[in-house]
């Protein structure tokens, strides 16, 4: 048993990143407020990288590495347009919270 | 078996601050739990030897996107956000039995067993060069396309963002 845990396993990976994604998805429903609706989503996207990385190392491959560089840059352009249309649901609407966005005739 | 101790060590406190992050009430506390579980992610990285995955980690997600979100933060009226409730309790508790539901199937997943097949080509590379000098080699071989395509990808949410910031000159309400 001790001798499992000690040496790396790919189940260990699938296990955090399943937990964290968890945390992610149910953080995403819980949350009333954009921002941090936008934070949770953030986390799962993190967790997927995470199961990535145990793949490379337990398989000794290195694609899994590209396709979570690939994941971090689309992380970043969600980032980029999520926070622009939160800024302008404010500003236009003064909308902060999911339930108050209630027309999508603009 | 290092490597396993700081695994163990990252993965608690990454659970730790996803946790704070759900929790958390205060949208300040909730970009610093971010950021904790940001930073264990990347000791994560740094723990199973993709060392040019982490750097770029704390360099992307700890630096530049959390720094977006505390702008964005900062744009809001701090009043209005102490006075709401944060969460949303009924949803919670019926979606709760759906996150049980994916954590057994998780757990059936792995108790039934997780095997990847073994392709030892790259390993050879690895000890001749580098992590960052591997992951080159390929991106720029044989991911160049989709390389490509996440370039105008950026390209398409800068303009994106740029033309969703811009003032207008009337609002709606």
């Amino acid at each position: 048993m001790i001798e499992m845990l000690l040496t790396p396993h790919v189940e260990q990976y699938f296990i955090l990143a399943f937990i964290l994604l968890g945390i992610g998805l149910f953080g995403m429903m819980v949350r009333k407020n954009l921002i941090t609706i936008l934070m949770s989503l953030e986390l799962a996207l993190n967790s997927v990288n995470i199961a990535f990385v145990g793949i490379d190392k337990v398989n000794h491959l290195i694609d899994g590495q590209i396709f979570a560089l690939f994941t971090i840059a689309l992380a970043a352009s969600e980032a980029a347009v999520g926070l622009g249309i939160i800024l302008s649901l404010f500003r236009l609407r003064k909308a902060e919270n999911v339930n108050e966005i209630i027309d999508l005739k603009g | 078996m290092l490597n396993q101790l700081a695994f163990y060590l990252f993965a608690s406190i990454s659970i730790l601050c996803g946790l704070g992050v759900v929790v958390a009430s205060n949208p300040i506390y909730v970009v610093l739990w971010l950021l904790g579980a940001l930073i264990a992610i990347s000791g994560i990285f740094f723990s199973a030897g993709a060392e040019l995955l982490g750097s770029l980690q704390l360099m992307i997600y700890v630096v530049a996107i959390a720094v977006f979100y505390i702008l964005i933060i900062t744009a809001v009226p701090w009043r209005k956000l102490h006075k709401n409730e944060q969460h949303n309790r009924l949803i919670g508790v019926s979606v709760l039995p759906f996150i049980a539901l994916l954590y057994v199937e998780a757990f059936l997943v792995v108790m039934s067993g997780v095997s990847v097949s073994k392709n030892k080509i790259i390993e050879t590379i690895t000890k001749n060069y580098g992590n960052a000098e591997v992951i080159g080699i390929k991106l720029f071989s044989t991911y160049f396309w989709a390389f490509e395509l996440m370039s105008v990808l950026l390209l398409i949410s800068m303009i994106g963002a740029i033309l969703l910031g811009r003032k207008e000159e009337k609002t709606y309400d």
